[in-house]
């Protein structure tokens, strides 16, 4: 068995939006990088949130400092990344029942923390979001956005990649660390799609893995990273239910925003202590309590269409008391050198929040260019993020409206939810982050709205594995099983909202996998031969 | 402007338009029966066309279904499959393929063993009847012979090549290539537009020119499912003789034409049988009498009220109306028939999708009798005058076990059979066969 | 990542939590495409139901908006018809067409529309009401010159109290008055006691087609009113679909008083060859010229159902013989809208048009008839056009001639939509 081996100036472990943006942060300081994934971008918290760009107000009443950067790093991302953004705007709203007084001192605190914030009647309120109830006593604005967080990401690996030929390996994790003389020299990973070892040598190593930072910190000997793994949890709609943002105004709980993303809404979430971040995934019980909560602010939700669930582990770092409820630890971030731990070229960013991921990487991006000798500035705040041909696919929409405004009677649509055309896929295929190596159906999905609308995969998984057979990306069964494994991975998300509308959908899904493609006994015969 | 109103006598109200209504219907118009069917037909177009007895038994597939059945009645006797003799689930199927085939749509009759039919994506699926237009890909495959496979520009979710690639290394005579159909260049087509062009004689002899030239000595040519719509037989038998190669369809993804065959088929031939068809007109209200059932409609100018001496349910599943979720429980949304419940939603579903065992909620259904009337929680008949077939019917998973079709006749065959004997409790009335109708 | 916000135009997804019946929104589609499959106008613009559903649920609702495809599909409920769940698309394609400018809809349905409410006829060609008048005395007198047999046919106008009052396609008295007679001689054979209006008569509306809800209303009122005060049992819609559609339809969405029933003339053809007031038969075709139909959606699958269907049929195949009668597949409530209905006719799209007019073409085609019967003036033009344009060497034929053919009493001014095998065939005997 080869052993491939690569090598870098820094090696980046993580690539979720703290990992790609110190792989932009060094490459535009002109370090060479490479950003490892042990599944793909996003993998983790980066891509299990509501994409919320905090104004702060969710953390004005208990965090005044996080309050302010998350306000700070805000404005920067709609300067240089406008279109990641939708600056909707948000509310903060009480309903009967709320406490009138934490209502009442919501102004104060925004004040304090700079966050601007208006104060509105319960009529104007329900003109801007139509969809509130009678039940509003009280509503502010604040300036609350969204942002696609797979686009950033994405951008971020692109601008890297242009700037200096930075490097991006998916489904590459790490398995150990060769350290000598107090120095990492060798990363010894796997290439989990093959099986094949991977060693990678680097001058830098930098542990950007979120909530599997303690792990990989101990693969490394280093004992000093703590972290409390808070688990998510989402319900996503089948369309759009209100305009901007809406937060219920009490202190955080299940169920207590609702966040535009596009073309559809985002509805959490909850706080659960994990002991493990791996193969997590949202429960019914969940799922029954947030649409709860959440229908006492917006009663419209119990009759709306949800067509999945997600569930990401915050990675947040451990503080007194923090243990039994996640949301009293500590939302911001620490960067550990590990120089106490007797190591000299080993960095770990840890905690933090995705509006600020940004800083946390010219933080860490500071540290690392300081130990190779690199004294160029962190330009992260001054230069635009790059809108490339292959890193737009995520927004929700954005397919639609481009094959619309095309026109092209030929450019075949292969999801017909959220009308992704081939040339899409395409362009996927040739050029988006990670596309030198293997693309699967998975990794398209990820990087497009494939499988993200009302069916689920439904059709979508059958129809993109066909091209993927014509484009002459599989040409044995490798194409049905990763089909196969793409339906498997979205049916997590789509199990607990399974009711209503969706359960129609859901049977046709089944005759369609089953009857049709012949998955579970393809499934079994897999499984009769590994087994 | 008052609302015109209508009045229907009839001895049985089937209400469905999914395969178990209209086999129903069928079974009903032999025995004499006067028939009026409501529903919905729009999931029957879901179909790949191949009609399952039993292709899956405990995860294991099934060369043998009559087999698979002695299993089935031995492990889940409550399943509606093992309740019926295998004499009785024969004749429900034989009757109804010659019903399809008397219909225009040729089907092979029910055999000892199942069919390994072709799938799009190259598997193959264990069935126990298939469109005459999709029997030689069948053979083609079992003898591995030179067969061409072909695919068109523009039709979303059919590959030839992927076809091709997943079987390649069993049937390496086995070659795909792209064509663009006569007049459709440069655009989305579907199975059902190409497959009405096909009805002309002008496209069949374009499409069979641009076939010639990739023959290349193929003795086999597979299509997605397009040979026409109303007389598919008789387009390939055309075809055939005209491109001197042996040519085949292949079940594509919904929208597809083997669905649309049933669906217009029933449509146009079940009237003919005397059946009082509206295929697209879900009943609103049902109120059960003495002397059997008033069932309420409203169609765009008109109320219907049917007066129906017994009836037949066959609402089909979530897909079809028939069944209804929320978030606590499972409901039949007509005559809130009782539904046994899982303890709660979280055991509707399994944690991993392809699970063998399947999902519990698509066992979830309406429970009968030996007499096919749905019951209460004490077991005992709902109404006298009311049956049910089909995929509503409790302890079964069609999609996993592939015995949707069988399912539907044989249990339909069943209910009418007792329908018929409380409507004519003296004895049978004279048994009007199928082609005596004609 | 742009504005998303849905109140630039209208939200299309709401209005359809609004119009649609509860679990046939367009919540509740499951995107299976049979809709677009069994769609004429899909591929038209890039367009088909299924992306007007998902367009609307991805909040595309500028799009919506401005798509010329709103006036291709001709609202003629297939989508409706075929979807499990039963989503009608054709009724947000109405709201999308109200929002387009006046200025930038299709003229021809504009002008049409425009020229409807210019005058109380409501016809769309502009005959005036006494123009209307005239032109039915003229040409009755001339029927009764030219026929001794129908010397004293009578066409009542305004008479109060009739049994019937029919409505007539202002196509007749405006280019080709010669066509009324045949049905004038129906009426007279079989000894209706009919009258026409004198005001609201025209069997058209085109103030439907062009979104403008009011100016449809507007229409019915017209029609009602004159109707209503006709105090006749039943209102009979002439050979055509939509006018028949326009304005049952109009009366329940309006919720308007109206003192009669309606029905088609098709109902009534088929009443009185079953009564035998209208001794038709195939005799004449004797060469077994062979005889297709198209059910109009508006009649058919929009109003009466298979009911209608099968008046029709059987009314066909009495005049042309069972066996020379051929149906398209699909047909009766199925059946595919030829592409003239819902104003496309008038709206100046011909490439459009009669890309959406093949599969009918195609469905004639595979019957191989040589006649294409339709109650229906926009389905007569419109499958004339595409037969001429895909050179199908059809003809396209009203009911009023075959059944005057039949019966011996159509004239020769009377035949201009048959063929040459029938130009001269069953010829009244010259007085």
């Amino acid at each position: 068995m080869n052993v491939r081996v690569h090598e870098t100036e820094v090696l980046i472990i993580g690539a979720g939006a703290t990992g790609s943006g110190i792989m932009r942060d060094l490459a535009l300081r002109g370090i060479h990088c490479l950003l490892i994934d042990r599944r793909d971008l996003n993998a983790g918290a980066s891509g299990g949130n509501h994409g919320l760009l905090h104004s702060g107000g969710r953390y004005a009443t208990a965090d005044a400092e996080t309050a302010a950067e998350c306000r700070r790093e805000g404005e920067i991302l709609k300067r240089l990344a406008p279109e990641c953004i939708d600056d909707c705007g948000g509310l903060f709203v009480a309903v009967e029942g709320d406490d009138p007084d934490f209502a009442a001192r919501f102004p104060e605190h925004c004040r304090v923390a700079g966050i601007p914030c208006e104060a509105l009647t319960p009529a104007e309120a329900r003109e801007r979001e139509p969809a509130l109830p009678e039940t509003v006593f009280a509503a502010y604005t604040v300036p609350d956005a969204t942002i696609d967080p797979f686009r950033i990401v994405l951008e971020n690996v692109g601008q890297a990649q242009q700037a200096n030929g930075s490097r991006y390996l998916p489904h590459t994790g790490v398995e150990g660390f060769d350290i000598e003389d107090g120095e990492i020299v060798r990363t010894r990973c796997r290439d989990h799609r093959c099986g094949d070892p991977v060693e990678i040598r680097a001058r830098q190593v930098v542990n950007a893995s979120g909530a599997w930072a303690e792990k990989v910190a101990r693969l490394a000997g280093c004992t000093d990273v703590t972290l409390l793994c808070s688990k998510g949890t989402l319900l996503i709609s089948n369309a759009r239910v209100t305009n901007g943002v809406v937060n219920r105004l009490r202190p955080p709980d299940d169920g207590d925003i609702l966040v535009p993303g596009g073309t559809v809404s985002l509805l959490g979430t909850s706080s659960v202590t994990v002991e493990d971040p791996d193969d997590i995934r949202p429960t019914i019980a969940e799922v029954d309590r947030i649409l709860a909560e959440g229908a006492a602010m917006l009663p419209i939700l119990n009759e709306t269409r949800f067509v999945r669930a997600f569930s990401g582990v915050r990675p947040l770092l451990r503080a007194p008391g923090s243990e039994s409820d996640g949301r009293k630890a500590n939302r911001g971030f620490a960067l550990f050198d590990h120089e106490d731990q007797g190591l000299t070229n080993f960095v770990t960013v840890a905690g933090g929040k995705f509006t600020t991921f940004r800083l946390m990487a010219e933080k860490a991006g500071d540290l690392v260019a300081r130990r190779l000798g690199n004294s160029e500035p962190c330009k992260t705040a001054l230069v635009p993020l790059p809108s490339g041909d292959a890193l737009r696919w995520t927004d929700p929409g954005a397919a639609a409206r481009d094959w619309y405004r095309r026109a092209d009677p030929t450019d075949m649509i292969l999801c017909e939810c959220e009308m992704v055309a081939r040339s899409a896929v395409d362009t996927i295929l040739a050029e988006a982050p990670g596309a030198e190596d293997h693309m699967s159906l998975r990794a398209i999905a990820l990087r497009s709205r494939i499988g993200k609308g009302a069916c689920q995969g439904a059709f979508c998984a059958l129809r993109v594995m066909a091209h993927l057979y014509d484009r002459g990306v599989y040409d044995g069964p490798d194409g049905l099983r990763q089909a196969r494994d793409f339906v498997e991975g979205r049916f997590r998300g789509v199990r607990p909202v399974l009711w209503g509308a969706q359960m129609p959908q859901a049977e046709l899904a089944e005759i369609l996998h089953c009857g049709l493609a012949g998955m579970d006994l393809a499934a079994a015969e897999d499984e009769g031969r590994t087994g | 402007m008052k609302r015109r109103s209508r009045r229907i006598d009839t001895d049985l109200a089937v209400i469905g338009t999914g395969i178990a209504g209209f086999a129903a219907s069928l079974f009903a118009c032999r025995r004499g029966l006067e028939v009026a069917q409501f529903g919905h037909s729009g999931a029957m177009a879901y179909t790949t066309g191949y009609l399952d007895l039993l292709g899956v038994q405990d995860g294991r597939v099934l060369d043998d279904p009559w087999d698979g059945l002695g299993a089935l009645r031995r492990e889940t006797p409550e399943h509606p499959l093992a309740r019926l003799p295998d004499e009785t689930i024969r004749t429900a199927f034989g009757l109804f393929t010659e019903a399809l085939t008397e219909m225009g749509l040729g089907y092979t009759a029910p055999g000892e063993r199942n069919l390994r039919a072709l799938l799009p994506n190259g598997l193959v699926k264990s069935t126990l009847s298939v469109p005459q237009t999709m029997l030689p890909g069948c053979e083609a495959l079992a003898q591995r012979a030179r067969t061409l496979v072909l695919d068109f520009d523009g039709l979303q979710g059919f590959s030839a090549r992927a076809f091709e690639a997943n079987l390649a290394e069993r049937w390496p005579g086995l070659s795909s290539a792209r064509l663009t159909f006569p007049g459709m260049e440069d655009r989305q087509v579907f199975p059902e537009v190409m497959a009405r062009a096909l009805e002309t004689r002008q496209t069949r002899e374009a499409l069979v020119d641009l076939i010639r030239p990739q023959l290349d000595g193929a003795e086999y040519v597979g299509l997605p499912a397009i040979l026409g719509m109303q007389a598919p037989d008789r387009i390939r038998t055309e075809m055939e003789a005209a491109l001197g190669a042996t040519l085949f369809e292949i079940p594509t993804i919904p929208p597809a034409v083997p669905g649309i065959r049933l669906r217009e088929g029933f449509e146009r031939t079940m009237p003919e049988r005397g059946v009082t068809l509206d295929p697209v007109l879900k009943v609103s209200r049902v109120r059960f009498g003495a002397a059997g059932a008033t069932l309420t409609l409203h169609g765009a100018m008109e109320d219907i009220e049917v007066e129906a001496r017994a009836v037949l349910l066959a609402t089909g599943r979530f897909l079809s109306g028939g069944l209804r979720a929320d978030r606590t429980q499972v409901s039949e949304t007509l005559l809130g028939l009782p539904i046994r419940q899982t303890e709660s939603r979280n055991d509707w579903y399994r944690k991993d999708y392809f699970d063998p065992a399947g999902h519990p909620v698509n066992r979830l259904g309406i429970e009968v009798d030996a007499s096919f009337r749905p019951v209460d929680a004490a077991g005992d008949p709902v109404q006298d005058t009311l049956f049910s077939a089909g995929a509503i019917l409790a302890h079964q998973d069609w999609v996993r076990q592939r015995c949707g079709a069988g399912l539907a006749i044989a249990s339909a065959y069943a209910a009418v059979d007792s329908a018929a004997a409380h409507l004519t409790p003296e004895g049978q009335p004279p048994d009007r066969s199928v082609r005596s109708d004609r | 990542m742009g504005a998303h916000s849905r109140d630039r135009t209208v939200d299309f997804l709401a209005v359809a939590r609004e119009i649609l019946p509860p679990g046939a929104n367009y919540d509740s589609c499951v995107g299976c495409g049979i809709c677009a499959s069994g769609c004429p106008a899909s591929g038209l613009f890039g367009m088909d139901p299924r992306r007007f559903i998902n367009m609307a649920t991805l909040g595309m609702n500028e799009e919506l908006a401005t798509t010329p495809w709103v006036w291709a599909c001709t609202q003629c409920k297939r989508c409706a018809y075929l979807c499990p769940m039963g989503i009608d698309v054709s009724q947000l394609v109405g709201v999308a067409r109200g929002l387009w400018p006046e200025e930038e809809k299709p003229k021809g349905i504009v002008r049409s529309c425009a020229a409807q409410r210019m005058d109380e006829s409501t016809s769309a060609m502009g005959v005036r009401s006494k123009d209307f008048v005239e032109i039915v005395e003229e040409t009755a007198e001339e029927l009764r010159e030219a026929d001794p047999r129908f010397a004293d046919l009578k066409v009542p106008i305004d008479k109060k109290g009739a049994k019937f009052v029919l409505n007539q396609n202002s196509r007749e008295p405006a280019v080709e008055p010669e066509e009324m007679g045949p049905l004038w001689k129906i009426l007279d054979y079989v000894g209706a006691d009919w009258t026409y209006a004198s005001k609201g008569w025209a069997a058209e509306n085109f103030c439907m087609f062009t979104g403008d809800t009011e100016a449809w209303r507007e229409m019915v009122e017209t029609r009602v009113s004159a109707i209503n005060d006709l105090d006749c049992e039943v209102w009979i819609n002439t050979e055509c679909g939509h006018s028949f559609y326009t304005l049952w339809q109009g009366i329940e969405r309006f919720g308007l008083e109206a003192n009669f029933e309606a029905d088609t003339l098709v109902t009534y053809y088929a009443q009185w060859i079953r009564e035998g007031k209208l001794p038709v038969n195939s005799d004449w075709n004797v060469n077994n010229i062979k005889f297709t139909v198209q059910d109009p959606c508006q009649m058919v699958r929009k109003s009466l159902g298979d009911q209608a269907a099968d008046d029709l049929r059987f009314v066909v195949k009495t005049l042309v013989g069972e066996e020379n009668f051929i149906d398209m597949q699909p047909c009766r409530s199925a059946n595919y809208c030829c592409g003239g209905g819902g104003g496309f006719l008038q709206a100046g799209m011909n490439d459009a048009r009669r890309a959406y007019g093949k599969r009918k073409f195609d469905q004639i085609a595979a019957t191989e008839a040589t006649y294409v019967l339709t109650p229906c003036h926009n389905c007569h033009s419109q499958i004339e056009d595409i037969g001429e344009h895909y050179q199908g060497g059809y003809h396209v034929t009203h009911l009023w001639t075959l059944i005057c053919l039949s019966l011996g009493i159509l004239g020769p001014d009377e035949r201009k939509y048959l063929g040459p095998e029938l130009a001269d065939l069953n010829l009244p005997d010259e007085a």
